[in-house]
Parts: structure tokens; sequence; C-alpha cells
């Protein structure tokens, strides 16, 4: 009966309920998404962190990751392969000769980490090979005399590879993107020019487009202009292991776009015989052996498995490498819980003000009810109630609309693609997807019955002071 | 038999530095089956000696005993027990809970008793009967006429059989045909149930009724008349 009252109760005043219950819907909502969209941001973070980059372990020789020199090779890569082996939750490993050096075009220069791989089996651990830009040739497929190389977007940018030009082609293109013709029209002073970098492309549309326009379609001008020839060649300079310079000329394969810049402009990937050949380093000789596990949550308890192994060499995690990233991923549940008290806080302030007008108002009434013998309790428990019931119904509103819209737009995706170059700076998907896990709904729940509980207990004390008799004499 | 008694109770009030006795000195003692009503000037003293013997507001001096509990001696949830199990409450003002139907706000004491969901139907359906209301009981006290809602007031009070009722002033919100409708049903009830009322009023209507009258003047009784109605 008391749990009806209550309930009741909450549908009075329909008009300051449903006020208070939108104002719960809207700030779970806002917090759920927001966080689901930093989470995918995260989840996609670390997706890319294991399967393109990195791996769940890495063994190097000790000095190798802050000298980078060719000589600090594992010894014994046959032992350090036999342990990852035998050890419980690993299930892919292969090695790496990873080699400093200089890629070049006739047009520019840069550093780079030059990784030599077993292509066959880096395609079954990573998942870097679908990153391959289309049209830009394939992962090591391309049967060339020449050696091949698999490189970044960023790289390929600041080697001059790729081009912008605005071909009839890509004219079609703006115009099947439903670019306003007038804009075309405007852009068709351009048409042939070649432009080396986004930058000076831009600066051409600039002095054609208002800024309106250049919001509007920028984005399409840049990605219909965007040219690549396909099988261009890179010259790559680095020591062999006498610390002579050597090097050679390889084809571009294909080129990979992901998220994070860094890796994408110092990161190119070259068959490991063909290293090896121009480095003179011995067969069977790894700079580095990864290896990836049957699940991400068992990277912390397998390392120190495998450290303790290999005393002689450097074995960690992704976690110990991208130590942000890890912090992040670590602490993320207590981020979300911290950051959805905040707002419930904020939340509570409103349900507090409803739920007094209440009891404010209900004077008479609660003194009546007390006089015919419902007892302290059950009118504390009553207002409690009543407070529970107001959170959980706005809580749980914003949490059935959040879910949807998580539905949605993780299906479809959110595309920052105009903040993109901060974002991807720091290796974080411009493209986000957004997701949470359903343990966070659970906390969420939790949180809003709390927040129901503690917004309840300023207005329940005040029902519970009201002496009966003045309150049946109040009206 | 005695249901209350009421020794030499006083009831003391500060207000600021002048005190007021609101009950000074009253004595007096109730039967099972009374019909009495308290009838007195405003401000002398009926309320707070009805809010006294309900255990409502605790006397100054004195000493009331209500079903043999020492209303002094009971601490303030025992006292809500008390009102629960052993007083009826009728209020001038209907008072009764609005999100409730007839049916519910009548069985609500009896929900807080504990009764069995099928005993508190049939009790609460021969309640809602005898106040002749039993086609209203899916309505709530905002689709009931001010006389239908007291008649709920009235059954809500009785349902769980309490040892008397209070009534204050319970007909003063009434019309006419309301009233007697009222009187009359609790004039029934008093004579069928063998239900103590005790009711403090100005309303001639409900003195014309009564088979005692007690007066009170500055708290204190100054009659206490058995009347023979023929």
């Amino acid at each position: 009966m008391i749990t009806s009252i209550a309930w009741k109760n909450v549908w009075r005043n329909k008009t300051r309920s449903l006020t208070v219950i939108a104002a719960v819907t809207v700030g779970v909502f806002a917090g759920v998404f927001a966080m689901a969209a930093i989470n995918s941001s995260i989840v996609q973070r670390i997706d890319a962190a294991v399967n393109e980059e990195l791996a769940h372990i890495q063994v190097n020789h000790k000095e190798f990751r802050s000298s980078s020199d060719i000589q600090n090779v594992i010894q014994d890569p046959s032992t350090v392969i036999s342990v990852l082996e035998k050890t419980p939750g690993v299930t892919d490993i292969t090695g790496r000769v990873i080699v400093a050096g200089i890629a070049s075009t006739s047009a520019g220069s840069a550093g780079v980490e030059i990784t030599g791989i077993d292509i066959q089996k880096e395609l079954e651990m990573f998942t870097l090979s679908q990153r391959l830009i289309t049209g830009t040739g394939s992962y090591f497929g391309a049967d060339t005399k020449l050696n091949s190389a698999f490189i970044g977007e960023k790289l390929a940018k600041e080697l001059y590879i790729i081009r912008y030009i605005l071909t009839p082609e890509a004219f079609q293109s703006l115009e099947s993107k439903g670019v306003a013709t007038s804009v075309i029209e405007k852009l068709k002073p351009l048409e042939g020019e070649r432009f080396t970098t986004e930058k000076k492309l831009t600066a051409a549309y600039t002095g054609l487009l208002s800024p309106r326009e250049i919001k509007m379609y920028g984005m399409n001008i840049k990605e219909a202009a965007w040219s690549y020839r396909e099988g261009s060649r890179i010259i790559l300079t680095f020591l062999d292991v006498n610390g002579h310079q050597t090097g050679g000329a390889f084809r571009i394969s294909g080129i990979f776009r992901t998220n994070n810049d860094l890796f994408e402009s110092m990161s190119l990937f070259v068959p490991e015989d063909e290293l090896r050949r121009l480095t003179g380093l011995e067969e069977g000789h790894y700079h580095r052996v990864i290896a990836r596990l049957e699940d991400d949550d068992l990277t912390n308890s397998v390392t120190p498995v495998v450290r303790e192994a290999l005393p002689g060499l450097e074995v960690m995690s992704w976690k110990e490498i991208q130590t942000d990233l890890a912090m992040i991923t670590d602490y993320i549940n207590q981020i979300y819980a911290i950051f959805m008290v905040i707002i419930l806080a904020a939340l509570a302030f409103g349900i507090v003000n409803t739920m007094l007008m209440s009891v404010l108002e209900r004077t008479r009434e609660l003194g009546m009810l007390s006089a015919i013998g419902m007892n302290r309790r059950r009118i504390f428990v009553m207002i409690m109630l009543e407070s529970i019931f107001l959170s959980t119904v706005g809580g749980f509103a914003g949490m059935a609309v959040s879910a949807v819209v998580i539905a949605i737009t993780g299906h479809t995706g959110i595309n920052l693609s105009k903040y993109s170059e901060g974002m991807e700076a720091f290796g974080y998907s411009a493209h986000l997807f957004p997701t949470i896990g359903a343990d966070f709904f659970i906390i969420l729940t939790v949180l809003i019955v709390i927040t129901g509980i503690l917004s309840a207990i300023y207005p329940a004390r005040k029902a519970l002071q009201l002496n009966p008799v003045e309150a049946l004499r109040g009206e | 038999m005695k249901v209350v008694e009421i020794n030499d109770v006083f009831r003391t009030y500060h207000d600021t530095e002048v005190e007021v006795k609101a009950v000074n000195g009253v004595t007096l003692s109730f039967e099972k089956g009374d019909f009495a009503v308290i009838v007195g000037p405003s401000g002398s003293g009926k309320t707070t000696l009805l809010n006294l013997i309900g255990g409502l507001d605790q006397p100054t001096g004195g000493e009331i005993i209500v079903a043999g509990h020492r209303l002094s001696e009971l601490r303030p949830s025992e006292l809500i027990d008390f009102r629960m199990e052993h007083v009826g409450f009728v209020f001038q003002s209907y008072n009764l809970i609005p999100v409730l139907t007839a049916e519910e706000n009548v069985g609500f004491i009896l929900s807080l008793q504990k009764w069995p969901k099928e005993k508190r139907k049939a009790r609460t359906q021969e309640m809602l009967s005898a106040v002749g209301l039993s086609d209203r009981h899916k309505s709530r006290p905002s689709q009931l006429s001010g006389g239908q809602q007291q008649r709920v007031a009235v059954a809500r009070a009785l349902a769980a059989r309490p040892e008397f009722i209070l009534a204050d002033e319970p007909t003063a919100n009434l019309d006419s045909k309301s009233a007697e409708t009222l009187l009359d049903i609790m004039v029934k009830l008093n004579k069928d149930e063998k239900m103590t009322f005790i009711f403090s009023t100005h309303d001639i209507r409900v003195m014309k009724r009564a088979r005692r009258v007690i007066t009170l003047e500055d708290g204190r009784v100054v009659s206490d008349e058995k009347v023979n109605h023929r």
C-alpha cells in the first residue's frame, strides 16, 4: 500500500513531476551518450593499438628501445619464441626486424622506422591490412620487380606521393556527393592543377569560395582531389650491421590510413627477407618478438609471467608502452562513475526541491497520516519511495533513450572529421561509433537509486518533524 | 465498562510570556457505547481535549487511561501504534488521502495493521455499505461530495474496529441534508456495533442526537448531562 501511495503521489502534480523526470532523462542521456562517445574513442584507440600497432606483448633487446641500434638484436630468439609458445594465453607470435632510416622521393624525405615483417604471419595477427586506402594498391600483393613497402598516408603526404588534383573525375565525384553546381563552377579554374599538399589546395580554393561553402564542402573537395599514382617509388636509406650506409628502392604496394598520425608518419613495413638482405642481419635474429593473447584482459597477468621467464630481455605489455592509454583503460569505469555522480548530484538538487515542495504542500495530509497511525518509518519510506520513483523513472527513460541513440549512432557512426586533425594527432579516431558496456548501465541504475535516496533525506526529515496536531491545525 | 478515563488533566501552553490553560483540571470518563458531545465556545478546549484523548497531544498534568493504556507512559512511537489500534479519527475537513479511491481509503488502516487481503476487502465493503457508499467504492475523494467524503472518513475510522471514534466538528463543512445523513449513520453504528463516539462540535444537530452533552468553558467542565431521546 505504501508503495502504491508513493507511486500515486508522484503523479499528483503531473507537470512538476514530468519536469523533474524530463530533467533527469536529459541529464542521464547527456551523460551516458557523452561517455559512450568517449568510450568508443578509447575502445577504437585500444583496438588500433593492439591490432594494428603493438600487439599485446613485446620482447626486445634491453637496449633496443632506447638506442634503436641495429646491433641490439635478441640473441636467442628461439628461446623467446619457445617461452611464449608455452605461456598459457598466448595465441600468436612473430618476430620483427626494425631499423631506423630515411625514406625519400624526388620531392621530399622523412625519418622513418622501417619494420621488416613476415607478411603472412602479420596478416594473420594484425588488421592493418584492412586499413588499406582503396585505389592505392594492396597489402604486399603487387607483383613487381622492386621490393614492396606498405606505408601510412601521412608519410605518403610528407613524401609528396599523394597529391591533390581536381580532375574531371573529381568534379563528377563532387557532383555525385551533392556539392552545389555553383561551387563546382567556381572550382573549374583549378581543374587539372596539381597541388603537392592539402594546405596548398585549401589555399587555392579559399580564394574562390565563400567561408560557408568552404565549411560545407571543404572536406568533399579534399577527398575528391586526393590523388595517388599507383606504384610510386621511394628510396630507403639506413645503416647495415657493420655501420655502413645502405638502402634500396621500394615500390609502394599500398597506403594505409589509421587514426594515429604519428604511427602513420613514422611506420613503414617491408618484407623481412629483403631488409635482412640489405642490412646483413643474420637469419633468425630479431629486434623484437611480439605476441598476441587470447584476450586483452590477460595482458596484466601474462606479461609478468613472460618477464620472469626472460630475465635478460625487456618484456613490455602494450599498457606499459602506451601508459596514457592504459591508465585511461584501467580507470575508465571510475572516471565514468565520477562523471555520472557529478551529473546526478546536479539533478539531485532538482529532486530535493520538488520533494520539498511536495512535502510542504501536504503538511495536513501527513499530519492526518500520523494521526491515524502511520508511523515515522512508514512516512519516511513513503517519501523515500516517491523520490526514488522520480529519479528512476527519469533515469530509466534517460537510459532507454541513450540505448536507442547509442544503438543507432553505434551503427551509423558520428563523423567528427572537421576536428579530426586534433584527435588523430593523438591517435584517436574522428569517426566515433558510440558504445558502452551493459555493466555501466547496472552501475548507473545503482547511482540513480542512491541519488533518489539521498535526495529524499532532507524532505523526509522535514516530513518527520511535523507535529500531527499542528499539521492538522495548519489549514 | 469504561473506555476512557480522564483524571484531573491539564494542558498548558506557553505562548511567549503568557500561560494558556487550554484544559484546566478536567476529570471525565466515557463508557463503551457512549454517544457524547463536547460543546463550548471557541477556545474552550474542546479540540485540545479530543487531541489528548486520542494521544495526539500529551497533558501537562493529570492522567488519561484509554483501553487500559496510560497514555503518559507510552513513547511517541507507541502512541502512534496506540492510535492505529484503538482510536478512530473523523476530522472536520474529511482528510482523506486524495490519490486513493474510497475503498482504498477505508482499507488504508487495515493495510497498516496488515490485515489479509481478502479479510480487508470484505471489511472495506462492509463499512462502505454501512455508510451507504457501496456504489462509489472506486471514486476518488475529488469525485465525491463533502458529505460522501465525510461518510468515507467515518467508514475509515470504524474499519479497524477501534475502541472509540473521536470526531472533531464532523458536520461543520456539510449542508443540512448531508449532516443529517451522516448523523443517522453514526447513530446507527453506535446502536448496532456499540461503537463509542466522542464529538466536539458547535452543531446543534449533533447535540440533538447526543445522549450525553459535556460543556467546557475556559478548559473546565461546567456541565455533564445525560440526554434521553424518546
